[in-house]
């Protein structure tokens, strides 16, 4: 495994997993619609408030590979260590984050955990309140483009440990 | 009900759709793709897509990629199984149901990962093309469902 830390000649760690489906090479339509469609998505949001909402989603649904890629997307657009190792447990750490922040991570919590049923009026009217509308469509549509990579980094159990930020432009 | 916004940037709109008819000409199964964008709306209680989807699937369904000499297959008695369609007995070959457990596995993402078992399975009745557009399609569906859920636009809509 390639990481960056110091010990990785020394330690045993467990085996890389195998990738199980190399998707972008056997659908390479579908590949390319989805980089125009997170350019179209990320539009108008800052960049490191589109970074927490990507990480937090792929936390929610454990995408190791998103996960890899984000933080480090997140950490070069300038954010801090602190910011992203706390959103795991932002209701119990909301002082590192602003109140538009906090509203769009509920939103996108709402809007990932789905099947356990919609999205509540106030989580909406919260990010209502701190988004104006072209903008809040924007962020349910970065949530919703997040979900996507989710579902593909998952099933085909790409490989985290790899990314270097900027890769994908 | 009204929706809470109908605004949507008509290139996030216009690519997903890219996305989605991608998806659904590798998959090569009209019928499959209905069946599938169904279930996940479903799961993700989206009116607005199921009322789309069943629409479509019973209007065009029976006819839909099914060859003349099968289109006795009761359509609308498969719809009616589907959100039970491991009880279903023989109403979806083995094929549809891989699919299925596909779709649910990869929609219930947050309750933990694809399971090897559904992944194997799926994988035995599609080869790599089809089943990296059959993902496609359930992940396409499954941003629709959020756009419309978050969104509230009321089933039938003609504003989304």
């Amino acid at each position: 495994m390639t990481t960056t830390t110091d010990d990785t000649k020394t330690t045993a760690y467990a085996a890389e997993p195998p990738v199980r489906l190399n998707w972008s090479e056997h659908a390479p339509e579908v590949y390319k619609a989805m980089l125009r469609l997170d350019t179209a998505a990320r539009r108008g949001l800052d960049p490191k408030l589109y970074e927490l909402v990507k990480i937090r989603a792929s936390q929610l649904n454990h995408c190791a590979f998103c996960l890899d890629m984000h933080t480090k997307d997140a950490l070069a657009a300038g954010e801090s260590v602190e910011r992203i190792v706390q959103l795991g447990a932002w209701e119990e750490s909301r002082h590192f984050y602003t109140e538009k922040e906090l509203a769009a991570i509920e939103l996108t919590e709402a809007v990932t955990v789905l099947t356990d049923g919609f999205v509540p009026d106030e989580v909406y009217a919260k990010a209502a309140a701190h988004f104006e509308e072209a903008e809040l469509a924007q962020l349910i549509s970065a949530i919703a483009v997040i979900n996507t990579w989710n579902r593909f980094g998952v099933t085909c159990r790409m490989a985290p440990g790899h990314y270097r930020p900027g890769q994908h432009g | 009900m009204t929706a809470r916004t109908t605004r949507l940037d008509d290139r996030v709109r216009s690519a997903l759709r890219t996305v989605g008819a991608a998806a659904k000409r590798g998959l090569g199964d009209a019928d499959l793709a209905e069946l599938v964008q169904i279930r996940a709306s479903q799961l993700n209680h989206c009116a607005f897509c199921l009322d789309m989807h069943l629409g479509l699937a019973r209007e065009q369904g029976v006819g839909m990629g099914v060859p003349p000499a099968e289109r006795s297959r009761d359509w609308g008695r498969r719809l009616d199984l589907l959100a039970a369609w491991e009880e279903a007995g023989e109403v979806f070959d083995a094929r549809e149901r891989a699919a299925l457990a596909l779709t649910e596995a990869v929609t219930v993402l947050t309750e933990g990962f694809v399971p090897d078992e559904v992944y194997e399975q799926a994988a035995a009745h599609f080869e790599e093309a089809e089943l990296a557009h059959l993902l496609a399609l359930i992940a396409t569906i499954n941003a629709w469902n959020r756009l419309m859920v978050a969104r509230r636009i009321p089933a039938g809509s003609t504003q989304w």
